[in-house]
């Protein structure tokens, strides 16, 4: 039975993988924002292949999963100040769809809805209702809630030189995951209040001075923060939902020039919808120096070689091709600990191929290659192997060891003795021996 | 001479021996098959099936020895046993009884008989109690004679003390170890009384084949010095006693330090340093005896003594040096907790857990050994009767084993044979003295007491009616009768009054026993008491001993059977969907069940040879389930097993086992868990009143996890601890429910694998339960300004 489900979902999974060049998407829109201010961005989706499907939140259908199985790849939630949504799209349907390997993006706003419990449980913190991001830098004529916000170029997801982004909307503070990868950050002079008038700013002075607990202001706020699941999925929490529009991604830089807004969220969902730095273990190969097969088992102290064939995803060409860019790839030999550790460097001339030899701990037991590289906005590589360590069979060991010199000579010699001694026993006159029989009587 | 009955006078000597020695081997033939068919109830109330825990890892590694030949077998490193440390099976384990099993099968093949491995295994057990009531009949015969060894055959052959541990199906170590026990005490014996090196070779070799079989092998180890040791300083050395020693010591060492698991031990350890003293001893006597036979100056002599002393005292010091030294390994923890019984419970829990470590009750002595435990005793003084070399070896045996199966209730095993050895002989010479048809004859015995040179006829009584037999009894029972006379009157009184008309006729007239009533009354008692007993052997064994303990039977009001098959139903629930290699956490009682059949590596195991990883194991079993939680996932465990009596009011469950998990873990790790705290007020409970350590623990989540729900809405009941147990169960966060037997019995839950969005598995679980979360506020990240 199991064997059947299994059978089942890896057809499943492959029929999803074939069709990736048109990927379905399911855009969940609030009644309330045309479609048509965004159709920049739902255009440039289009364009480069996906299959859109729109839905207002009340909608119950077409539905997100029909029995627990997704029916879209991804799902986009603009429906920022949506409080009730129809049945099936709950914070808990939500997140279950991120452990069956669909992808959200997600837009937030200042206000409380179900999705502000739901960016809870990503470790995002949201500030309290009703207090949006405000900055008055730089000085302009859009309101102090519309803030160009600067790219910064760090992250690998967005493309270089992206010219700061427009944005409205809510920050959130990040929380210890480590699962977030933060995309864009709050400029350093912004703050959230919970007015767009500047009454309440005494608030933070002294919530500032007691050492920034409670703060919601400065660039360690969040203003788009992606997440990426244990499985691999991704999702993205936008602030605000004006970022996509066609209205922002056209609006004129207080200095000048065109926003990065277009390009900024093509990236974004370029990412979260699996595009971009989608890396995967192909194999892993472990055998002794000399050899090509897998043993069995390892025996204490062998040489051990060990590949790992790592490929990333093209989404041109929609094929994964290997990939030697990791130049911090480490390789565990764990038995509850780690006994060796070591970097697993790509080989140079051979793509997509990372190998280590090494000496295996003189310790037998039940290890386990392990590799675990998590990088920020990279698929997560993680793999485990296990084999035996056993210690040398009773034929492994040196046959003659010069220690064992005295002994051997004391064996010998006894042998010797004892042959001696036989001999002249035998040898020995009769008379001998009865003098010896009458002494022992 | 007057007679009680006839006895025929036609028959020739010759014709005599024929027959008594057709009728010895008819007689030995039905004991070995009664021996064999008594233990055939687990078989027929059951099925052929390996019983307990330590056969199923013996199962599994002949069945290894069988498919993969010995040399595998020996080169055997089990990854899925005590995982990840794995585990060296050819260097750890007395491979005595799975070679045994081997060559049986072989053989078997080879003559074309293609006869199932599990069959041979199941069945070695009794095939071997056969062979042991042979080994036991050929030691009797050396202490007294035939009878005294057909008996004795007989009592070992049905003796529950011995049947519990080789029914069919108990395929343990102990099943073929008992026979090679009594072999080489026999082969000991019979060099001993020969001065044979071949003999002493024998039991070598013997010594060797239980060297491989059993850790009991020590036994031996101790008892065969001890004897020669006694009867070194009760000045019987001889040239035999040095020959057979030497012979047996030598070549047995040698051959023990072959096993891989014993190796250098015979030279390293205190247990044997014994047996090394003993023999270093004898040299330097026999060397005495030499240089004294060849030296006559009387001054010279009393150098040699003293050299010959001081010799031995710096032989003992030097191992006593070692010792210190660490050269020489001290006693183990195990050897202590034999002299004092709190030991084991106070330094090595995990010893003391076990419980046939434990110290035998009193009334076990009578379950397992009925009657004869009456007789040993008097066997034991008639041994003292005769005292050759080999009675004492009898008596000491008797001491020693005696006290070490007060102190353990396993060792009541290697009490059985000495039981069934003198209670044979004291039943036997009971049986000679009333068989005999020869009466005294008193008149006789007035008129020759003149003539007699011992004395008059007051004083000398015990001596005159010897005097008088003699001429018409064969000689060998005579000297026991002058032996019993020397021996003191009193104490062979003791042994041949069981009747008070015996009594009154050894007190007041002469000594024997006139007419047949006596002889009847006597007789059919004895009689009486052997058909007791054979009543009592058979109804222990069929409901005491029979019991595979995997599968467990109950009597329905209407006196139908029930089997509970809970066992192997959650086993091979395992077995059948789960990932071969999902790892099961248990406690160590069922590792070796899983292992053998649930095929799934297991964490600890009933080799309990790591004391730390049990720890482990008891400290996440006694811990909250998010201090458990990551032990755990270190440890790549996928599912837990645990086993829970209550519903059923099965006694052997995981929570009356708990306390013992918890020690053990407190031993390891003293600031984490401590025992106090899983009492309520000294008292040990499962109900509301609970101690909250306890009721957190994951042991007591995982035993009552849901179990409320089947008395539907009662006050649910255990029935094991007779507790009212909470209508609000416990909660699991971390673990959930994979699998519960029928009964109960064995519950397995799966380890939820870390959440997908890395929030720890409380918080998920109450996300997923549609619970609010807390609002939280940035941290802070930096100090505050001028603080």
């Amino acid at each position: 039975m199991r064997l059947l489900n299994s059978a089942l979902v890896t057809l499943l999974t492959l029929t999803t993988f074939s069709l990736a060049s048109s990927s379905s998407v399911l855009v969940v829109l609030d009644p309330s924002l045309d479609r048509e201010n965004y159709s920049i961005f739902f255009g440039g989706l289009e364009k480069r292949g996906y299959n859109l499907t729109f839905r207002a939140p009340k909608d119950t259908t077409p539905a997100i999963t029909d029995y627990g199985v997704p029916n879209y790849e991804h799902v986009i939630l603009f429906a920022p100040d949506t409080k009730s949504y129809a049945k099936d799209i709950t914070p808990q349907s939500l997140v279950s769809l991120l452990s069956e390997n669909t992808n959200l993006l997600i837009a937030l706003s200042p206000k409380q809805t179900p999705l502000t419990s739901l960016a809870a449980e990503f470790s995002l913190i949201p500030p309290p209702p009703e207090t949006p991001l405000i900055s008055h830098h730089p000085a302009r004529s859009e309101p102090q809630t519309t803030i160009p916000v600067t790219v910064s170029s760090s992250s690998p997801i967005l493309t270089p030189g992206i010219p700061p982004v427009w944005f409205t909307g809510a920050p959130h503070a990040l929380g210890s995951t480590p699962m977030l990868v933060p995309i864009l950050r709050a400029p350093a002079e912004s703050f959230a209040a919970d007015s767009t008038s500047d009454a309440d700013s005494d608030a933070l002075v002294t919530a500032s001075e007691k050492g920034g607990e409670g703060l919601w202001a400065g660039s360690q706020m969040g203003l788009v923060t992606g997440f990426q699941t244990n499985v691999n999925s991704r999702v993205v929490f936008a602030g605000g939902v004006k970022m996509f529009s066609d209205e922002y991604a056209t609006k004129e830089l207080p200095s000048g020039g065109s926003p990065g807004n277009a390009l900024f969220v093509t990236d974004v969902a370029a990412w979260v919808f699996q595009e971009k730095l989608k890396l995967r273990i192909d194999a892993v190969d472990h055998h002794r120096v000399g050899e090509s097969e897998a043993p069995k088992m390892y025996t204490t102290n062998d040489e051990i070689v060990y590949t790992a064939h790592i490929s990333a995803y093209d989404t041109e060409t929609s094929t994964w091709k290997p990939y030697s860019g990791i130049d911090d790839l480490q390789l565990e030999f764990t038995m509850l600990d780690p006994h060796i550790r070591t970097s697993l460097p790509p080989v140079p001339g051979s793509p997509g191929a990372y190998q280590v030899q090494f000496c295996a701990p003189d310790r037998h037991g039940v290890f386990k290659f392990v590799l675990n590289w998590k990088r920020k906005g990279y698929s997560y590589l993680e793999s485990s192997t296990t084999v035996p360590v056993v210690p040398p069979r009773h034929d492994q060991y040196p046959r003659f060891l010069s220690a064992a010199w005295p002994y051997y000579a004391g064996a010998i010699s006894t042998s010797a003795g004892f042959f001696l001694f036989a001999a002249l026993w035998l040898a020995g006159d009769v008379k001998g021996e009865r003098k010896k029989g009458s002494k022992v009587e | 001479m007057p007679a009680a009955y006839p006895l025929p006078s036609d028959l020739s000597p010759v014709t005599v021996a024929n027959t008594a020695s057709l009728l010895r081997i008819i007689a030995l033939a039905l004991i070995s098959g009664a021996a064999i068919a008594s233990r055939l109830f687990a078989v027929i109330n059951f099925e052929s099936i390996i019983h307990e825990f330590d056969p199923w890892f013996n199962y599994r590694a002949t069945k290894v020895l069988a498919s993969q030949g010995f040399y595998e077998f020996w080169n055997w490193f089990d990854p899925t046993a005590w995982y990840p440390l794995g585990r060296v099976v050819g260097g750890t384990i007395y491979p005595g009884l799975m070679a045994t099993s081997g060559v049986i099968y072989n053989l078997l093949h080879a003559l074309n008989l293609p006869v199932d491995i599990r069959n041979i295994c199941v069945l070695l057990a009794p095939g071997f109690s056969a062979l042991t009531a042979w080994a036991t009949y050929m030691f009797t015969k050396e202490m007294k004679d035939e009878s005294a060894g057909l008996l004795a055959a007989a009592f070992i052959g049905i003796v529950p003390g011995y049947i519990s541990r080789s029914v069919a199906g108990s395929y343990d170590n102990e099943a073929i170890a008992i026979f090679l026990l009594m072999f080489t005490f026999f082969a000991w014996i019979k060099a001993l009384k020969q001065g044979s090196a071949f003999w002493g070779t024998i039991a070598a070799v013997f010594y060797f084949y239980m060297v491989a079989a059993w850790g009991g092998y020590a036994f031996i180890t101790n008892m065969i010095p001890l004897h020669a040791l006694v009867l070194l300083l009760m000045g019987r050395f001889t040239g035999r006693l040095y020959v057979a020693y030497s012979s047996w010591y030598a070549i047995g060492t040698l051959s023990s330090m072959q096993v891989p698991f014993v190796g250098f031990q015979p030279v390293r350890t205190s247990e044997h340093m014994a047996a090394l003293g003993v023999f270093g001893l004898l040299q330097i006597v026999a060397f005495g005896q030499l240089v004294r036979a060849h030296v006559s100056s009387k001054q010279f002599q009393e150098l040699l003594f003293a050299t010959v002393i001081s010799l031995g005292l710096i032989g003992f010091f030097g191992i006593v040096g070692l010792t210190y030294k660490g050269w020489i390994a001290p006693w183990t923890g195990r050897f202590y907790s034999l002299w004092d019984t709190g030991y084991a419970k106070k330094y090595i829990p995990i010893i003391a857990s076990v419980s046939e470590h434990q110290p035998t009750a009193w009334p076990s002595f009578f379950m397992d050994l009925h009657f004869l435990i009456f007789l040993f005793p008097a066997g034991v003084v008639m041994c003292f009767r005769t005292l050759r070399d080999e009675h004492i070896f009898v008596i000491i045996y008797a001491v020693v084993a005696s006290y070490f199966a007060g102190v353990m209730v396993r060792l009541m095993l290697t009490l059985t044979p000495v039981v069934c050895v003198s209670a044979a002989v004291a039943l036997s010479t009971l049986m000679d003295t009333y068989l005999d048809p020869a009466e005294p004859s008193v008149e006789d015995d007035k008129s020759e007491s003149s003539t007699t040179p011992t004395g008059t006829t007051s004083t000398s009584r015990p001596a005159t009616p010897a005097s008088s037999k003699k001429a018409k009894k064969n000689k060998e029972k005579e000297k026991e009768k002058e032996a019993s006379a020397s021996a003191g009157g009193v104490l062979s009184e003791l042994v041949s009054n069981v009747t008070s008309s015996a009594a009154k006729s050894a007190t007041t007239a002469e000594r024997g026993v006139f007419g047949m009533d006596t002889r009847l009354v006597v007789l059919l008692n004895s009689l009486g008491l052997l058909l007791f007993f054979v009543v009592h052997c058979t109804w222990v064994t069929s409901n005491a001993y029979s019991s595979p303990s995997v599968v467990l039977s109950s009597t329905s009001s209407d006196g139908g059977k029930n089997l509970i098959d809970d066992f192997r139903e959650a086993y091979h629930w395992l077995r059948q969907n789960t990932a071969e290699d999902a790892v099961v956490m248990s406690w160590w009682d069922y590792g070796y069940q899983i292992a053998g059949m649930a095929d799934r590596p297991t964490l600890v195991d009933n080799n309990t040879w790591n004391n730390t990883h049990i720890a482990t194991v008891g400290k996440a079993m006694s811990s909250p389930e998010d201090i458990a939680y990551p032990i755990l996932r270190k440890h790549d465990v996928s599912y837990v097993l645990i086993i829970f009596g209550g519903l059923i009011g099965y006694s052997g469950d995981d929570i009356n086992k708990f306390l013992w998990m918890v020690r053990i873990a407190q031993g390891v790790w003293p600031d984490e868990i401590q025992e106090p705290n899983y009492f309520n007020r000294g008292e040990y409970r499962v109900d509301s009143e609970a101690s909250p350590a306890m009721r957190d623990s994951l042991m007591y989540k995982m035993s009552y996890y849901r179990f409320a729900e089947l008395f539907g809405g009662q006050q649910p009941v255990d029935r094991v601890r007779g507790q009212h147990v909470p209508i609000q169960g416990p909660t699991l966060d971390y673990l959930e429910e994979a699998y519960t037997t029928e009964n109960w019995i064995v519950r397995i839950y799966e380890v939820k694998k870390d959440d997908v969005l890395g929030r720890d598995l409380k918080i998920a679980n109450a996300f997923n339960q549609g619970k609010k979360r807390k609002r939280t506020k940035p941290m802070s990240r930096r100090k505050a300004i001028g603080a």
